[in-house]
């Protein structure tokens, strides 16, 4: 099995145009959920989100300079690379637009449109796909993207993952009563519902062959994937936890290793009363009575859906990289089933594995296992 | 070179719907696509069916019919059986009927039933429960014309072991106006079972299997220019069998 090593990674979140500004605020146990004034917010439940400062929707979306700034700086690719996109709603603003003003490009929803742009750009000549499988679009593009690399069928993939905070998508999740009327507090005792978030994450991988002929830094690798489905509900997470324990089991059957070599957790921690308990109860029948760090950084940044698990990769590397795992923001009193394993305070990782965990409508879920770089 | 079987095809277009055991053609005219009910997919009461979006219903029944095909529709216990589903437009035609919700009130009428199925994989959340699926349930957006993406994905998760058994397909409502473009894709679904194993029955199309780094797709050993040639030609080992 050809290893998938991570050689570049990229962010763009509410708490800063690159992932140094992401890495620094989590630390720092910041915050970039602030009120709202993209659209009005008074028949919502919330008026909060986190969102990147200053996107101008011009020329169409607000994802494209998003995108750009995503991809600015980012180191060139390989032109036989194969290109992965993760997304929930694209360009949805331009559908927004569309709609209300009878305005902007219609041909800018359909996902075919940003595929061909990424590819553009980086000059990409075969066949790109677009992931969507909820809040684990980012989590499974990354999981095909190592597949692919593993099973020799390519030697590097980009992954792009983004999505926007969009009244579409606020007002939905607002009727659904999952906002937190507040900041969102995940594996709280009190919390309430999510706060919503965009963002974006750029990750290249590549055979370590492959990267180590180009000279490219190898930043982790991803030892192990899985998703698998509740087939329970399409909202709602499974209480048992059944479809995100497949996920992490696969995941350490894929990397070969046992639970206990597992150092910390990236939790999805939405911060919905049901996702973090499932969650907790997930974790607890995998790893038993043992009390692994984890973390949610959905009170620093909200959740940016079809970006989180991208986000939450490249977040981790730099986690595993530091030894250190980021203070969960908005927690004031942990969860029973999370206390020792929760911390508003940054927690030290002692081992070279971290397991990243997402879920979403539709029952799916997703878990990576990132390996520390150069180890 | 690992190949798998491809042991059931269903769908819906606007040629009708059905299975390949049943007979017919798997086309994909410029016609309205069939106004599907409870009863033309399902034998038994089926109390979520009638709630769901059409483009949920399109992609639950052509899941359906793929399953029957190949045996495979009657469960008793979950099942590791993953699906990917490939579509241009996916749940639009729902966004904007959300949308609509959205735009009374300053949103104070935003429908959370709507809303749970602005998704493109949300009625692989409804097949799951159905058919107890609890494979990783995928909807991707292709860049590509062939269609071939989702078997492609199939058959790379089938080889790295991730599943023994995979549906694949497509799954298209007519583009919404003002938002259909040059396409060139008719509205419609169509999934197709692939197991690693022969089934002892039914007997299988044939077999389907990955060419070498150009993403190539063959059936029996011949390459695929796209979904459509390969259904035609598993519906024609059909009649020769």
């Amino acid at each position: 099995m050809i290893e998938a090593c991570i050689t570049a990674a990229q962010t763009v979140t509410g708490l800063g145009p690159d992932l140094e500004s992401l890495w620094r605020g989590c630390l720092a146990g910041e915050s970039a959920i602030r009120p709202l004034n993209r659209f009005a917010t008074g028949r919502y439940l919330s008026g909060n989100a986190s969102c990147v400062d200053g996107l101008e929707a011009a020329g169409g979306s607000r994802l494209y300079p998003l995108l750009e700034r995503l991809l600015d700086g980012f180191p060139a690719v390989p032109r036989d690379c194969l290109l992965i996109t993760a997304s929930t709603k694209g360009c949805v603003d331009v559908m927004e637009t569309v709609q209300e003003l009878g305005a902007g490009a219609p041909g800018q929803v359909p996902m075919a449109d940003l595929l061909r742009r990424i590819s553009e750009r980086f000059g990409l000549g075969a066949p790109a796909l677009n992931i969507n499988a909820a809040c684990a679009s980012s989590t499974i593009a990354v999981a095909r993207a190592a597949a692919l690399i593993a099973a020799g069928r390519s030697e590097a993939v980009l992954v792009v993952c983004m999505d926007l905070v969009s009244e579409f998508v606020f007002s939905g999740f607002s009727a659904l009563q999952a906002l937190s009327p507040g900041v969102c507090r995940p594996f709280d005792r009190n919390r309430d519902g999510l706060t919503l978030g965009e963002g974006g994450a750029a990750l290249l991988l590549m055979s370590r062959e492959r990267a180590a002929r180009e000279g490219r830094p190898e930043l982790g690798v991803v030892a192990g994937w899985g998703a698998a489905n509740d087939a329970t509900h399409i909202t709602a997470p499974a209480r048992d936890g059944c479809g995100l324990i497949q996920s992490v089991r696969q995941a350490l059957c894929r990397a070969a290793i046992e639970p206990g070599e597992i150092a910390a957790i990236s939790a999805h921690g939405t911060a919905t009363p049901y996702n973090d308990l499932m969650e907790l109860t997930a974790f607890g029948a995998v790893f038993g009575g043992r009390r692994l760090p984890v973390h949610s950084v959905k009170g620093s940044i909200g959740h940016t859906l079809g970006a989180a698990g991208g986000i939450e990769v490249a977040l981790g590397l730099r986690c595993l990289e530091a030894g250190t795992l980021p203070p969960t923001v908005g927690l004031r009193e942990p969860e029973e089933m999370g206390e020792g394993a929760v911390s508003c305070s940054a927690q030290p990782i002692r081992g070279r594995y971290l397991l990243s965990t997402n879920s979403g409508f539709g029952g799916v879920n997703a878990a990576l296992i990132l390996r520390q770089g150069g180890v | 070179m690992m190949a798998a079987f491809l042991t059931g095809i269903g769908w819906v277009t606007g040629a009708g719907f059905g299975t390949g055991r049943q007979g017919g053609d798997c086309s994909f005219p410029e016609l309205p696509l069939p106004s599907l009910t409870r009863k033309d997919v399902f034998p038994e009461p089926n109390q979520r069916f009638g709630r769901m979006s059409d483009y949920a219903k399109l992609g639950l029944a052509a899941t359906a019919f793929a399953l029957r095909d190949a045996g495979l529709e009657a469960w008793s216990e979950k099942r590791p059986i993953g699906v990917v589903a490939s579509t241009r437009f996916g749940c639009l035609a729902t966004d904007l009927d959300y949308h609509g919700t959205v735009q009374l009130q300053g949103g104070g009428l935003a429908s959370p039933n709507l809303f749970a199925y602005t998704l493109a994989n949300c009625f692989l959340g409804d097949a799951a429960i159905q058919f107890g699926l609890t494979g990783s349930s995928v909807a991707i957006n292709e860049s590509g014309e062939d269609r071939l993406g989702a078997l492609r994905l199939a058959l790379e998760a089938l080889l790295m072991g991730e599943a023994d058994t995979m549906l694949a397909g497509v799954c298209d409502l007519p583009a919404p106006r003002r938002y259909a473009g040059e396409t060139g894709q008719a509205p419609g679904a169509a999934f197709l079972v692939l197991t690693l194993a022969a089934p002892a029955a039914p007997a299988p199309y044939g077999s389907v299997a990955l060419a070498g780094g150009d993403g190539g797709v063959l059936f029996n050993g011949s390459p695929q220019v796209g979904l459509q040639q390969l259904i035609d030609s598993a519906l024609a080992g059909r009649t020769a069998r």
